[in-house]
């Protein structure tokens, strides 16, 4: 058995443990990433890998609430500004693309949601434009006949998050940062000021635990004796067979939940969050064919040409929801040095949040207003049962 | 509402499946039949062309003829239908028709006979075009009569290379020689017909006399090591099994068929979530069945080379006893007494062992792919449809992926494309293997070499997808 020491001990190798390495490790700061698996299969390597700038669609299918997009909107519009120097601190390409997108409506209903956004989207300097109908038929040809309305914002995006984790992981191991896949944590306790994290046959002593474990984040924080009220989920995605470059934006619905892209290989990617038939939380969840045709028949709609083509494959992955759909990112009260960092739409926040992380450890004020986002919302009894009881 | 119902629901209408539709029809079981093909028959009873029929005539007239008892006794045959995925419920199969117009077929019992898969090593020039598989080759001279090139170099390893070979000769190609990557044709082979079940050893061997009057030379121990030519293939080269890395000759061609026999195609299986596990011997991923084909899931049985590659007899006998099966749980008047059930057990234990007496005269299958393996160069495509290369996905199972498939395949792409990974999948899985058995206990993380199975198991049109929401709404 051996004992490890490290400023920072990161639980969880996806897009946010790699994002938080590498902010941590470049700030000289001694970086021990833990995985359960192997990094970057999880929600990281699931996901659509949208980057969401104009407000998101405010319903996925079965979303308990909407997510407060007033308030949402100027943390998208700073994370938009962090990825512009994504792939220069990263010195390699994540496929990153800025190549605007569309939010269309259909209702009535819709349609006046639209405007509404695009007034808390002026709000939040993030510039978008209303057309109608035949306005955004003529800006994008592929919108079928029953778009009414839509928003066009220059700035939404798309990175591959193939790509997009295993470069930061990788920039962070550059910068000094060790990374130990295949090590599930098993304990995680006080010791002294700090904490003792215990991973597969690993010791870790550090002063500070940033708990990006995604899914499991709540599992996790519940090692230590936290309890968070966290609702994971799995969503899925389905991909149809390549084609020559047809859609060079985003298109996603305001009422129901939709985004479809072009991806660099030539691939359609269809996705907005549809259930998958269950969250599988020790291995790969199923795929639900309802919401497959639930999904397809909705991309169909908005994008006639859809029907022309062959559906290649289909996956779901884990998602870590909060009750109010609102991203989790801060210390946990009463728990000093135990960051957790999580949440809806985590992707696009990657690169802001590890920075702000980084910012957390060091004591220094953030780069956005996170007051309101922190755990303490979420703090609810510990279960009994959690190991660390006997390890006090 | 367009889902049929019926009693047995059989996936795939090759030797298992008609075997097994046959006996449960004849006891009076409503038996629905489904195969992608336009013809009912499956690899080895696969009908050939009316015109080949004419000109030669049919060399497996038992086919047909099963073919058309199986029609005879009422069931209900879906040609032209792909069976591509489970419904919600973990047991209605979702297909499409010839048309394109979507089916859910539901069946008390589910025999999954999908066959097999031919197998592949990647070896440089592999992608070149006209390399194609023997099964390809086999397929165009006995459907069209025709053959993949003029001079054709036929090699890999097993007993399908020499009919694939004599196919050949009678499309009219020259067949310049027969590569074999191990010695099983001398003298081992004449030795071997005297065992017990000589019928198939003493077909091997007329295709070898058959070969040898053609003067087409039969080489053993060789293996082909890289294909070379500009827009399509024009040579190959040949070395040692034992050292595949240095090169022995080439051999001028414009056609090679390269394969190393057969493995489950085990797709739907999977999908079903039947459980699986690796084969010792082979290094397949092959579902766990019982001696009578049942799967870890009620009520499907896997049956035929689904279940473990082991030919065309060994098919029937399978097919056969997972009918044989459902009709003592049916407590069918016709199921069979003790004596049958004893009788097909028997069978089907002589055919294993016969199976795996024939193996042994090849190499086994998961020591040659290690030695393939080992020599290939890091620039080697080894997904020909992403194009990635063995470096890529060396690289991504020893270091980020530390031995585990899929995460592998996510950070190289190996198995992303077109085909699913059918054709590269067995040797991405052997390469991360190998890779991770540098890395810490990463070779036990592999866990079965396999990709997942996903939805749909080949490309759907949307157009299907819409139809079948569209019943759905119907239905309320
Ligand atoms: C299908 C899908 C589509 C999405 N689309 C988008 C999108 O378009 N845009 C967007 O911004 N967001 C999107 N999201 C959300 C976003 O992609 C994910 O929330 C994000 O990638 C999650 O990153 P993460 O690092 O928080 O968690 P994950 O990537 O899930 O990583 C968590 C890690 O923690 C590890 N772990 C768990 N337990 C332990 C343990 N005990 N010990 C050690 N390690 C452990 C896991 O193995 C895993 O690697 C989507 C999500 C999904 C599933
Ligand atoms: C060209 C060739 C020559 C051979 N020669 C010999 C020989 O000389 N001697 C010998 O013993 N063996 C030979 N074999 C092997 C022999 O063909 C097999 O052992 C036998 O066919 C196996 O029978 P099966 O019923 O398990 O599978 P198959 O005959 O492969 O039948 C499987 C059927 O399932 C269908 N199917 C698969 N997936 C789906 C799906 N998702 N939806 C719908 N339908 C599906 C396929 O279309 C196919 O018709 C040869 C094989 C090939 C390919």
């Amino acid at each position: 058995m051996s004992a490890l020491t490290a400023d920072v001990v990161v639980i969880g190798a996806g897009v946010l443990g790699g994002a938080a390495a590498f902010h941590l490790a470049r700030g000289g700061h001694r970086v021990i990433v833990l995985d359960r698996g192997a990094p970057g299969r999880e929600g990281s390597g699931t996901t659509a890998g949208n980057l969401h700038v104009q407000a998101v669609h405010t319903r996925r299918p079965g979303q308990e609430v909407p997510l407060d997009s007033a308030r949402f909107l100027p943390l998208q519009r700073a994370a938009s500004d962090r990825w512009n120097s994504v792939e220069a601190e990263l010195e390699t390409s994540v496929e990153l693309r800025r190549s605007g997108g569309f939010t269309i409506a259909e209702t009535p209903e819709q349609r006046a949601e639209l405007i509404a956004k695009h007034a808390w989207e002026d709000r939040a300097g993030i510039r978008t434009e209303v057309l109608d109908g035949d306005g955004a038929r003529a800006a994008l040809p592929l919108l079928g006949p029953t778009v009414t309305a839509a928003t066009w914002c220059p700035l939404d995006g798309y990175a591959n998050p193939l790509l997009t984790t295993p470069a930061y992981l990788a920039a962070a191991v550059r910068h000094g940062a060790r990374l130990h896949p295949f090590c599930p944590v098993r304990a995680v306790e006080r010791s002294g000021s700090g904490w003792r994290v215990t991973a597969g046959d690993l010791t870790v002593e550090a002063p500070h635990v940033v708990d990006v474990a995604g899914p499991w984040l709540g599992e996790i924080a519940a090692l230590a004796g936290i309890g968070l009220r966290m609702t994971p989920v799995a969503i899925q995605m389905h991909v149809t067979v390549r084609l020559p470059e047809t859609l060079r934006h985003l298109v996603q619905h305001i009422g129901e939940g939709l985004s479809v892209k072009q991806v660099t290989a030539g691939n359609l990617l269809i996705g907005g969050g549809w259930p998958a038939l269950r969250l599988e939380p020790d291995g790969r969840s199923p795929v639900s064919l309802s919401s497959v045709l639930g999904n397809v028949a909705q991309a169909a709609r908005v994008l006639p040409f859809v029907r022309d083509l062959r559906l290649l494959r289909t996956w779901a992955g884990p998602l870590a929801a909060t009750p109010d759909e609102m991203p989790v990112i801060g210390e946990v009260p009463g728990a000093p040095g135990f960051l957790v960092a999580g949440g809806t739409y985590a992707f696009t926040f990657a690169p802001l949040w590890g920075e702000t992380l980084r910012c957390l450890v060091e004591g220094k004020p953030t780069p956005v207003d996170i007051r309101d986002l922190g755990p303490d919302r979420l703090l609810e009894p510990a279960a009994p049962a959690a190991p660390y009881e006997e390890a006090r | 509402m367009t889902t049929t119902a019926c009693d047995v629901l059989i996936v795939g209408g090759g030797p298992a499946g008609l075997s097994a539709a046959a006996r449960l029809a004849a006891a009076g079981l409503a038996v629905t039949l489904v195969d992608e093909q336009p013809e009912l028959g499956g690899q080895y009873y696969r009908s050939p062309s009316p015109a080949v029929l004419r000109e030669h005539g049919d060399h497996r007239p038992e086919g047909g003829r099963l073919v058309a008892r199986v029609r005879s006794l009422g069931v209900d045959c879906r040609t032209g239908h792909l069976v591509w995925g489970v419904d919600d419920d973990g047991r209605t199969l979702l297909g499409t028709g010839p048309d394109g117009s979507p089916v859910r077929l539901r069946g008390r019992h589910v025999i999954v006979a999908t066959g097999a898969y031919e197998r592949t090593h990647p070896f440089p020039g592999w992608q070149l075009p006209s390399v194609t598989t023997p099964g390809f080759a086999q397929h165009l001279a006995a459907a069209d009569g025709t053959s993949p090139g003029r001079r054709v170099l036929v090699a890999g390893s097993g007993p399908f290379l020499l009919p694939v070979a004599c196919s050949l000769l009678a499309a009219g190609a020259d067949v310049v020689g027969v590569a074999e990557a191990g010695h099983p044709y001398r003298p081992s082979l004449r030795a071997a017909t005297a065992l017990r079940h000589p019928a198939r050893l003493r077909e091997l061997a007329g295709y070898a006399a058959r070969l040898a009057r053609a003067r087409v030379p039969l080489w053993q121990g060789r293996v082909v090591s890289r294909a070379s030519g500009a827009d399509r293939v024009s040579s190959a080269t040949l070395a040692a099994t034992a050292d595949p890395g240095r090169p022995l000759r080439t051999v001028d061609v414009d056609a090679l068929c390269v394969g190393y026999g057969f493995r489950p195609q085990t797709d739907l299986a999977r999908l079903l979530g039947c459980e699986i596990r690796a084969d010792a011997v082979t290094g397949d991923a092959e579902p766990v069945t019982d001696a009578f084909g049942r799967t870890s899931r009620p009520g499907v049985y896997v049956a035929g080379e689904a279940a473990g590659v082991g030919g065309v007899h060994r098919a029937l006998v399978r097919g056969a006893t997972a009918a044989a099966h459902i009709l003592l749980r049916e407590g069918s008047p016709a199921a069979p007494g003790p004596r049958e059930i004893a009788r097909l057990a028997a069978r089907g234990r002589a055919l294993t062992r016969f199976t795996a007496l024939s193996d042994a005269l090849y190499p086994s299958q998961a020591e040659l792919r290690k030695a393939l393996a080992a020599t290939l160069d890091d620039d080697t495509i080894v997904c020909r449809c992403e194009a990635v290369t063995a470096a890529a996905v060396r690289s991504a199972a020893a270091e980020r992926a530390g031995g585990d498939l899929n995460a592998a395949k996510s950070w190289s792409r190996a198995g992303m494309g077109p085909c699913q990974g059918r054709f590269c999948g067995f040797a991405v899985a052997g390469l991360v293997r190998d890779a991770a058995g540098d890395a810490a206990d990463g070779a036990a993380r592999c866990g079965v070499p396999v990709f997942p199975a996903r939805q749909p198991i080949r490309p759907v049109p949307v157009e299907t997808l819409l139809a079948l929401g569209e019943q759905d709404g119907g239905d309320g």
